[in-house]
């Protein structure tokens, strides 16, 4: 992943209304060149609406949005060159080949010739999609190869931002790996990321900052660490209760830990993880442990401890 | 612009790639075009005569009453009968063939010797007698008919028109020739031997005998004198004829036609339908083109370029729902090239239709299009200007309805109704000629109508001799008006769709 250098997306108050229904309310935020953004909240919170007011093809009915300094606006042409949308919806001719989809868009954004054919080739190679495939018929593809296609033609016209609407719905586990090592390529290569998903692990996979959205709101906007920080890592162990005074040891030295109704359990919660801890006074005590259980912080537990909610109800 | 011709090429690729579509995009029109005036049959469009027709082959070299050949009497009689036109045959092989190929049921034909036969017809002993228990026996009248065994009914029909034409022809003169002879003196002659009178007693002194017949009487009262016995002899016989005219005072004996024999008067109603021979097989490869196509073509070509709407709307509709339409909205392509993009396609598509319509039409049916004196301009504006604003109204139509539809739901119904319905009034499913007055008014209320009455102008249907330029051009100036303005508010519409969502 790239380094951070300056702001490329601000959104500051930005508000959407559907009729009387508040897709997005008073949304702020910035994105900073080079870096892969997340943007994960359950469906309908709102992830969508703020893509499309991104890629400028939706207005704000309140607040500003900025490309660089320069305000996103539909009707500004020359931000759509350096934005490449990847649609939640497979958006290509299903009776057009691979490579004549990302040709006719390529041509669309003003790329000609050689110069075309060789992005076309190169972003081929990229999505998975060369050899054979490539002249294949989008329509017989399987639904990893379309979710590439659909990110190819994003990709095809070489944009400064990315913007992927949950792109791995219903793809296998190969394409989704596929999809993640070509926007990892694409973003080493200095394009910027914005990625929504409602998958955490994908997030947290990919993403250097996360934005996690519920009800049109931006509820958490920080690095993966940072927002695991918000939730507690508890530790629960049990060892062979024959020495008294190895609980007086253990207690003493970890004055957090709580015994629990069994016998010889204990748990610890903290907000780093007191594991290696754990591990290295249990050897030096020489105490015997039967099982040791780690509940990490993720960010589905940040969501939860934030809104009370699972992230997938 | 670029961008546009990019998109138009994308859109006709895809076309060419569903050959379903395409095909049946250019065939069915012309599958219908042709199978409906297979099933329309010749009288479509044309003012139907209801004559039964009687086919005639006239090789009578002979001459009969009033220095007319008596086939050309027997023709006469036939064409007076009501309900009933005679075609005049033009040669021996051309009937055997018409017969043959079952386009005739039957061909009456009148031989060289017909006259002279005829002539020869007498009740007298040395005349021929034609007659027989159900009519008259053409082969001693040297009549023929050649009939087609497929078609017995209509032949029989034929055979009897052709056997009370004969016999009206025959029997009159017969009967004239006969009632001539009553004034012959052989028949006088005759006469005189065969009716004896009684002698009263008073002059039996001078006449011994108890009777005497008629010839001797005349003999005795010419007093020998020879002229003046054959002159009484020949009053005798006009005495015979005009009492026998008297008697009969209903008929012309010595008429000699059927007409004079029965003193009819004609009938001022009855219309005499004498026509030759004329091809009907058809124009074109295909042996198929006949009138009904001058009214089938121009009407199915512009019903089904308009039915392009549904196609196009379709397209564009389903298009918005795949969200490649977005997908080409998020491009930095203008506007009014991504609707010209989509635009392009349907007027070439429409182009390619009406072409391969009329081409096909005048290939395969030989369709008449345009007359010769058109010049340069005139055929420029027939097949460029009309045919470019009928497509241009077409493309802009169907992107209207295109953006106006929000589904394939919605498209369906606001397209298929006014299309099919338009056409209706417009006249393209049925000519204006068997509609009412005044639907040729309402048919102005639609772009077909308009598209309709300029097309049928440059396929004449009937023997126009000139073209009405001034319509074709008011014509296409409607249809382009109608589709710019469509064509307008699509464009503010997209525009909205593009930068003005909120």
């Amino acid at each position: 992943m790239t380094q951070v250098h300056s702001v490329i997306l601000k959104i500051d108050g930005v508000t959407k209304l559907h009729g009387q229904f508040r897709a997005l309310n008073s949304i702020s935020l910035t994105i900073n060149r080079g870096e892969i953004f997340g943007l994960l909240g359950p469906n309908g919170a709102g992830k969508s609406t703020l893509l499309s007011i991104l890629a400028g093809s939706s207005k704000p009915c309140s607040g500003i949005a900025t490309f660089d300094g320069t305000q996103i606006q539909p009707s500004n042409q020359t931000l759509r060159s350096r934005i490449g949308l990847v649609p939640q919806d497979f958006a290509f001719y299903e009776d057009l080949t691979a490579k004549e989809n990302l040709l006719f868009f390529g041509q669309l954004f003003g790329l000609r010739g050689t110069f075309l054919t060789n992005k076309v080739n190169e972003i081929l190679q990229i999505i998975g999609l060369d050899d054979g495939k490539a002249h294949q018929y989008s329509k017989h593809f399987s639904g990893g190869m379309k979710r590439r296609l659909n990110l190819g033609i994003a990709l095809v016209h070489s944009p400064d931002v990315l913007m992927l609407d949950e792109p791995t719905v219903g793809v296998d586990p190969q394409s989704r790996n596929r999809i993640f090592e070509a926007i990892k390529t694409i973003n080493a290569l200095g394009t910027t990321v914005i990625y929504t998903t409602h998958y955490m692990e994908e997030a947290e996979s990919l993403c250097n900052r996360i934005a996690i959205l519920d009800h049109g709101e931006i509820i958490a906007c920080d690095t993966l660490k940072n927002l695991l920080a918000l939730t507690q890592t508890t530790v629960k162990f049990s060892i062979i209760e024959d020495d008294q005074s190895k609980e007086e040891i253990l207690i003493r030295s970890i004055p957090a830990l709580k015994p629990n109704i069994l016998p010889g359990s204990y748990s610890l919660t903290t907000h780093t993880n007191p594991t290696p801890d754990i591990i290295n006074l249990l050897v030096n005590e020489k105490i015997q442990i039967i099982n040791l259980q780690m509940d990490s912080p993720n960010l589905e537990k940040v969501f939860l401890s934030l809104t009370g909610r699972h992230l997938r109800d | 612009m670029i961008q546009s011709f990019i998109i138009a090429k994308k859109e006709l690729q895809l076309l060419i790639r569903d050959k379903l579509t395409a095909t049946v995009l250019f065939a069915l029109p012309f599958a219908m075009i042709l199978i409906l005036g297979l099933l329309l049959g010749e009288g479509f469009g044309q003012k139907s005569d209801d004559l039964m027709r009687i086919s005639v082959l006239n090789l009578d070299k002979g001459l009969g009453l009033n220095n007319k050949s008596w086939a050309e009497h027997a023709i006469d009689d036939i064409v007076s009968t009501p309900n009933i036109k005679v075609e005049i045959i033009q040669g021996k092989e051309l009937a055997d063939e018409l017969v043959k190929t079952g386009k005739r049921a039957a061909v009456i034909i009148f031989n060289p010797d017909f006259s002279e036969r005829v002539n020869e017809c007498s009740f007298l002993s040395k005349g021929v007698n034609p007659f027989h228990r159900d009519g008259i026996y053409l082969e001693k009248l040297q009549v023929s008919i050649i009939k087609d065994n497929k078609q017995p009914a209509t032949s029989a029909i034929i055979e009897s028109v052709c056997q009370i034409a004969l016999l009206r022809i025959v029997m009159p003169w017969m009967i004239g020739k006969a009632f001539e002879k009553l004034g012959d003196p052989e028949f006088i002659e005759l006469l005189g031997k065969e009716v004896s009178l009684p002698i009263p007693p008073s002059l039996r002194l001078l006449i011994p005998k108890d009777k005497i017949p008629l010839g001797e009487l005349l003999e005795l009262a010419s007093g020998k004198d020879i002229d003046l016995a054959k002159n009484y002899r020949e009053k005798v016989g006009v005495g015979i004829q005009t009492a026998l005219t008297g008697q009969f005072k209903n008929y012309n004996l010595t008429g000699k036609s059927w007409a004079s024999l029965t003193r009819s008067i004609n009938n001022p109603e009855t219309v005499k339908t004498l026509t030759t021979f004329q091809n009907e097989d058809g124009t074109g490869i295909l042996k198929r083109g006949a009138i009904r196509y001058q009214i089938l073509v121009p009407s199915f070509t512009v019903m089904f370029a308009f039915s392009l709407i549904l196609i196009s709307g379709w397209i564009f509709v389903a298009e918005k729902r795949q969200g490649t339409f977005n997908r080409l909205l998020s491009t930095p392509v203008r506007t009014s090239s991504i609707l010209m993009g989509k635009f392009l396609p349907t007027i070439i598509i429409s182009l390619l239709q009406i072409f391969f319509l009329l081409g096909l039409g005048k290939l395969l049916l030989g369709l008449k299009i345009g007359l010769s004196t058109w010049s340069l301009t005139d055929w420029m504006i027939a097949l460029i200007i009309l045919p470019f604003a009928t497509s241009f109204c077409v493309a802009a139509s169907s992107l209207f309805i295109g953006i106006l539809s929000k589904n394939e739901t919605q498209l369906a119904l606001l397209s298929s109704v006014p299309v099919c319905l338009f056409a209706l009034i417009g006249g393209c499913i049925f000519p204006w000629e068997m509609m009412p007055d005044n639907a040729k008014t309402l048919a102005f209320l639609t772009p077909q109508g308009w598209a309709l009455d300029a097309f049928r102008e440059i396929m004449p249907s009937s023997f126009d001799t000139t073209t009405d330029f001034q319509l074709i051009w008011k014509s296409s100036l409607v249809l382009s008006i109608m589709g710019f303005i469509l064509l307008s508010i699509t464009w503010v519409t997209l525009g909205k769709i593009r930068f003005g969502n909120s």
